[in-house]
């Protein structure tokens, strides 16, 4: 009986143990995540921790010393290369190891190892785009060019050195939380971040859309809703920049249209979920001002990137100083060097650049080894792909290279109504190009020169680089590897069983639009078109258009111009788009619409175009315009995409018949817009849209909800729910540079870290920091620095 | 005082345990301090108990209040808790729950000597 007890007890005591050591479902191993000793107390960060140390690491070739200043940048400065990297390394690491391991085993189509089965459509569609074949690719480049060979190496070993000094007790929470361990990195991780960051900017394309459109629409109307080049754009590059005769021979189309491009409305079925499809609210806006327009007689140059708005921030801020470098700005944790900043000589922004780089091909198979190409049968090239899956068997599947990519479509794959013939991808992305070059000599780039010589290296994504510099040049360039393509190549999927659909030869970097020191004093960009018709190559893309015209409508009428204008332009939501398209909505109302909805009219009609944070007529703008495009696009709108908001815009503001026709459009989401908003308490703009700062791994806890911002993505402060500015710089290049920026998130990637999410409410308010931009000197007095590390070899 | 005595070793070699072996060691160490001690099951249960109890709420708050409560007020959102405090609440009760029970298991065995 006592036998039986004790055992019964020790049954019951083991059992619980289990239980709490295991997770179950979703749940974490809530006893191994509670023990206060190593569970997750060990995350709970001293608010007045004294980051300040001294260590070794053998890996050092010298001596190496980092600041942290009072927001917790790192400033680092090192004797030199290997060790300028190694320490990038180590500290990314420090920070936001967590998220620079799961964005890039995003970027491989690795989720499922860490979160089953249900991921495993996302793992497969990273595979099949081709992302590892991409990263691998660009690491044979970066490996066989000594300066980037030198960069990742040092930088893989900092963030390996970080790493070993981990333990269950001391790694970050969100491996807690989810039951997996850091893992090694590799220089491939950083390719695939990189390819990672090529996917979110030049993935999305509407290559099928408009084929579907160019079966079921006539030509005329086609053009007219979906124009090549946008009437009335404000370009990248200033309309009137005269360009060099190309150098290439233009091609011709090949073969007539309907031979070129296939109906492919009867084989392939995507649903409108499809992940090729534009995603809007992706962009950016840059713009410099020579010094003649400005106050202090210095050129200012002004950046913010729209991406996701997540937390830890996509963004590590941090100065490098080493022999020959001293430069300031924000990095990718996960990839070595600044991306977007400025060093003692210039400062470069960034905004996506939206030419098409990516193409689709249709194919004729008769099974799954060959593919018809110009009369012979080819056999597709096998990549096996193998997808770890948590408490579940590895999933393998062969994917099939062909002439133009990777099948990522099939009737393997991607809908459940089934794809009749398989669709390759021909993506610039695939290519093995070394961005990180660019990015190594732009950050020691110190005249226009070395600046183009350095961009000459940025093939994807295409981005718009523009330029600045403290002897008052200003420059932008419509950067990035294009193909000299015929009218309509790539626009619409294309016929894959011909040599005549190929991409044909690239065009020289040297002839990419660009600009230097216009006489209109500025020179932005905001992801519009690119050029004018008088640039000689042919391109096509998606391109939009509202906030460039804003931006470009206040730069002109600018003159000495300040830091504070450019803080007020970077968090202007004045609504273009509203002010032209509004007045036309309000001329339609019915008689019986204007008395139902009395209120919200009234509002609107004494509304100042602001989508500000508190506006209530912003809410009823945006909504009731939601459902109008939503009516009057119904059926365009099911090919999965819709004509610009601009174009329908002009049609409605230029086009009495058109808007006409748009009446019971207006009338009727009228009704749905004030149904809609009914339901919501408090209509102030901020609150309908309710814009996050989520976590990567969408813990809500751990995010911002419902930040007291206004915007949206068309206009200049593009917040939208879960994109927006995902770093505001600003840089007068003055004789001593002043810099301010601002991003929504904090240093540290850890939840129970004051650094985690401090910078948040600035930003919500528009406010900036003042950059500590230190002297590339290994002594400093400055009375910002707060912590300082010496690492010893 | 024999209860109070292996209240206090318990938290004291629990502490040491964590720091080398596995969180769960801390049931071992209750079997092991109530099986010595010669504790009936009810006083076994309460020592092994109060030992993790008052170890995991130390720790917890040592690091809790420096922290000024950020990890522990996203931890409680995480669990759905209203407030951080009983997210100390829940961690000190988990700990209690494993530590009793070692302790209760090692009475049980002593019994059969």
């Amino acid at each position: 009986m006592r036998v039986l007890r004790a055992l019964v007890f020790i049954l019951i005591t083991v059992a619980i143990i289990y239980l709490l050591n295991n997770p179950i479902g979703t749940l974490p191993a809530i006893g191994k995540l509670l023990d206060p000793v190593n569970g997750c107390w060990t995350s709970a960060e001293p608010f007045h921790k004294n980051f300040s140390s001294s260590f070794k690491s053998s890996q050092l070739i010298s001596g190496v010393t980092v600041w942290f200043d009072n927001r917790m940048v790192a400033h680092i400065h090192a004797n030199n290369d290997h060790d300028l990297y190694w320490t990038q390394g180590y500290i990314h690491a420090y920070f936001r190891l967590w998220q620079m391991d799961i964005q890039t085993r995003a970027a491989a189509g690795r989720i499922s190892e860490m979160l089953g089965e249900k991921t495993l459509k996302y793992d497969r569609t990273q595979r099949r785009k081709g992302m590892v074949f991409a990263a691998e690719n660009s690491l044979k480049a970066m490996e066989h060019d000594p300066r980037t060979k030198g960069m990742v190496d040092a930088y893989t070993e900092g963030v390996n050195d970080y790493i070993a000094t981990l333990c269950y007790h001391n790694y970050p929470l969100e491996y807690k939380l989810m039951g997996f361990a850091p893992e090694r990195w590799t220089n491939l991780k950083t390719a695939l971040l990189l390819k990672y960051m090529a996917d979110d900017l030049t993935g999305k394309t509407d290559d099928v859309a408009l084929s579907i459109l160019r079966e079921t629409l006539p030509s005329k109307t086609l053009d007219s809703l979906f124009p090549e080049h946008f009437p009335g754009t404000d370009p990248v590059i200033p309309e009137g920049t005269t360009y060099e005769p190309a150098i290439l021979k233009i091609p011709q189309p090949p073969a007539s249209a309907d031979s070129l491009f296939p109906k492919i409305s009867n084989v392939i079925a995507f649903k409108n979920d499809q992940s090729d499809t534009r995603q809007t609210g992706i962009g950016s806006n840059n713009w410099a001002l020579s010094g003649a327009r400005t106050k202090a007689g210095a050129a200012i140059l002004c950046n913010d990137p729209h991406l996701g708005l997540n937390l830890p921030s996509l963004w590590y801020e941090m100065q490098m100083q080493a022999p020959g470098i001293n430069v300031y700005g924000v990095s990718l944790p996960g990839a070595p060097g600044i991306i977007i900043g400025f060093n003692d000589s210039m400062s470069w922004g960034l905004t996506n650049n939206y030419r098409d780089v990516k193409d689709f091909y249709l194919l004729k198979t008769n099974n799954n080894n060959t593919y018809l190409f110009d009369g012979k049968q080819l056999p597709f090239t096998k990549r096996v792909e193998r997808i770890a899956i948590k408490d579940k068997d590895t999933f393998s599947e062969a994917v099939n290279y062909t002439i133009h990519g990777p099948v990522s479509y099939d009737e393997h794959f991607y809908d459940d109504k089934g794809i009749k013939a398989p669709v390759a991808m021909c993506w610039m992305a695939h290519r093995g190009t070394n961005e990180l070059l660019a990015i190594y000599l732009l950050n020691r780039a110190r005249t226009y020169i070395e600046f183009t010589d350095a961009i000459q290296h940025f093939e994807c994504p295409a981005q718009n680089m523009i330029y600045a510099d403290k002897a008052g040049n200003i420059a932008l360039w419509g950067q990035g590897q294009f193909i000299n393509k015929w009218k309509d190549q790539g626009k619409y999927v294309m016929d894959g069983t011909t040599s005549k659909t190929l991409w044909g030869s690239d065009i020289p970097m040297n002839e990419n639009p660009h600009c230097i020191n216009p006489l209109q004093g500025y020179l932005a960009s905001a992801n519009q078109t690119v050029t004018d018709t008088t640039y000689p190559y042919w391109y096509n893309g998606n391109f939009i258009e509202l906030r460039a015209w804003r931006i470009n409508c206040l730069l002109d009428s600018l003159h000495a111009a300040t830091v504070q204008d450019m803080f007020h332009i970077q968090n202007d939501v004045y609504s273009v788009l509203a002010s032209n398209i509004l007045p036309v909505m309000l001329e339609y109302i019915t008689s019986e619409n204007e008395n139902k909805e009395k209120d919200m009219l009234k509002e609107l009609k004494k509304w100042n175009y602001d989508l500000a944070a508190d506006s209530k007529a912003a809410s009823y703008f945006q909504v009731w315009w939601y459902y109008m495009n939503e009516e009057i696009w119904h059926d365009v709108g099911k090919s999965g995409l819709y004509p610009l908001n601009e174009r329908t815009m002009q049609l409605m503001v230029c086009d009495s018949v058109f808007a006409g026709n748009c009446k019971a459009a207006i009338n009727h989401s009228l009704e749905e817009c004030a149904d809609s908003l009914s339901k919501i308490k408090n209509k102030e703009w901020y609150n309908v849209k309710n814009t996050t700062v989520k976590h990567l791994a969408k813990l809500m806890p751990f995010s911002y909800t419902d930040l007291q911002i206004g915007g949206w993505n068309n206009v200049i402060n593009a917040a939208t729910s879960d994109h927006g500015p995902s770093w505001r710089m600003v840089v007068q290049m003055s004789k001593d540079i002043e810099a301010y920026g601002v991003y929504p998130g904090g240093q540290s990637g850890n939840p129970g870290s004051r650094y985690y999410d401090d910078f948040i409410n600035n930003w919500v308010k528009g406010e900036y920091y003042r950059l500590l931009f230190l002297p590339n000197v290994p002594k400093q007095s400055n009375s910002k620095i707060k912590y300082t590390w010496s690492i010893e070899p | 005082m024999r209860s109070f005595i292996s209240i206090l070793i318990i938290a004291f070699f629990c502490l040491l345990a964590e720091y080398y072996f596995s969180w769960w060691s801390i049931a071992i160490v209750c079997f092991l301090v109530t099986f010595l001690f010669k504790l009936k099951p009810g006083k076994a249960f309460w020592a092994g108990f109060w030992g993790v109890a008052i170890l995991w709420l130390t720790i917890s708050l040592f690091k809790d209040i420096p922290n000024h409560h950020i990890l522990s007020q996203r931890m409680a959102g995480l669990f759905h808790l209203p407030g951080y405090s009983l997210f100390i609440l829940v961690t000190v009760l988990i700990g209690g729950l494993i530590g009793g029970l070692g302790g209760w298991s090692g009475s049980a065995v002593r019994k059969l000597f």
